[in-house]
């Protein structure tokens, strides 16, 4: 299989940059699949799993927060405000901030702006729950 | 002569000083090699977002945004300060808050009205006795500063901005961190964004989904909270670099002191020493 070089960058840190040869993930418009020599592609990124094919073909996924795809000719870079491997995620901590983020939507229901941003750090949180496979099945 | 005791307590409050610099000058270079760290990191995702933003704008000619236009014939500025929670940095607060007052002056004195969003303890005190408007003050963030927060304060400036047609520009000053001796107060230009389109425009087929504008439109927000981001973390480890230079000063100076006074209490001690000989030999000469 041919590979690519994947970059996936948060502010903080360099979570991956290597070789790959299929990327997964979910944009704003649906699932997609990025192999390598793919035509240029910019997309958004909802909160989601995404998943990466490694030259030895095992699969490794991680859980990120939004952001945005980008295909160029010389590798594909993932943009996201944050991303854990799976198996890096805390589960406690996940569940502490699911916690927090239920207040939160319990407190703000008057404030829409506070009250958008609560619904999206349980989206986080639920996110990064599932993917550590500690969610609600 | 002076005398013995006061030199004596004057070197124990040196020495008690001295020793406050020193761990604060440790705690300081501790401090900053953590911040430069996080500084580094955020480099490469803000250099990419950029690239991307400036692509979007480059490669599509009919390519049009509220946030590149310039809005000339208006003068409201709002400013983002970022300085320090703490004091003892030597320079450091003091040198943003002149940037500031330039352009503040600068500002009113073309007609213009300015609202500031301090950042930092430091920031929020210095405007709170201005006669300014204040759009929101952060204290005590950039220890801690995560990303979440930038989300936040990107989203009001952003909200800021398009609300008030008014609004100029909106300009940020922060402490660039050149190296562990040099750190520079400057200011930079968030909104409108300048120079998007100076970069190559080979036109290329890129697939943007759903649309290069609402692409252009989503990553704004991101891209002022990752240079949000980068310039209090930034500020934070020039503020630290600052103040491990402030201290390492102190602490020489301190030593320095306590050097000058040990010759001056031994100079003292020898002289009350001398004095007693004196007087004895003198008392013993008298009774011969």
């Amino acid at each position: 299989m041919n590979t690519f070089r994947l970059v996936i960058l948060t502010p903080d840190k360099i979570l991956f940059d290597d070789q790959a040869i299929q990327v997964t993930a979910r944009t704003t418009e649906g699932d997609v699949g990025i192999l390598a020599a793919h035509i240029r592609y910019v997309a958004m990124l909802q909160t989601s799993a995404l998943t990466v094919k490694l030259p030895d073909s095992t699969y490794k996924q991680a859980a990120i927060a939004g952001g945005v795809l980008k295909v160029s000719d010389e590798k594909v870079s993932i943009m996201v405000t944050a991303a854990e491997w799976a198996d890096e995620i805390d589960p406690n901590w996940a569940e502490r901030s699911r916690q927090d983020a239920m207040a939160k939507i319990e407190a703000f229901q008057n404030e829409p702006d506070r009250l958008e941003r609560a619904n999206l750090k349980l989206q986080r949180a639920l996110n990064r729950l599932r993917i550590s496979g500690h969610g609600i099945k | 002569m002076a005398n013995l005791k006061d030199i004596k307590r004057r070197m124990h409050s040196v020495e008690s000083t001295m020793q406050i610099t020193k761990a604060m000058e440790l705690v300081a270079s501790s401090k900053l090699r953590k911040a430069k760290e996080r500084a580094e990191n955020v480099k490469p995702f803000f250099e990419a977002t950029y690239k991307l933003m400036a692509e979007i704008a480059s490669e599509d000619r009919y390519f049009d945004s509220q946030y590149v236009h310039k809005r000339t014939d208006q003068s409201a500025v709002l400013l983002i300060v970022i300085a320090g929670d703490r004091g003892l940095a030597g320079g450091f607060n003091a040198n943003v808050f002149r940037l500031a007052q330039a352009r503040i002056d600068e500002v009113r004195n073309s007609g213009g009205n300015v609202v500031v969003m301090p950042i930092g303890q430091k920031a929020v005190d210095y405007f709170a006795n201005k006669e300014i408007k204040i759009l929101k003050a952060y204290d005590h963030v950039a220890e801690h500063m995560n990303i979440y927060l930038a989300m936040d304060m990107a989203d009001l400036i952003i909200r800021t901005y398009q609300r008030h047609a008014s609004l100029q520009s909106v300009e940020l000053i922060f402490t660039n961190y050149v190296s562990p001796i040099l750190q520079v107060a400057q200011k930079m230009e968030v909104i409108p964004l300048e120079e998007l389109s100076g970069t190559d425009s080979r036109r290329c087929a890129v697939e943007y989904e759903p649309s290069p504008e609402a692409v252009f439109e989503k990553l704004v927000p991101r891209y002022v909270a990752s240079l949000l981001y980068g310039a209090v973390v930034e500020s934070f480890a020039s503020e630290q670099a600052s103040r491990r230079t402030a201290m390492e000063n102190a602490t020489d100076n301190a030593t320095e002191m306590i050097d000058q006074l040990s010759l001056l209490y031994n100079r003292a001690r020898q002289g009350a020493i001398t004095q007693e000989i004196t007087e004895i030999v003198g008392g013993a000469s008298a009774q011969q």
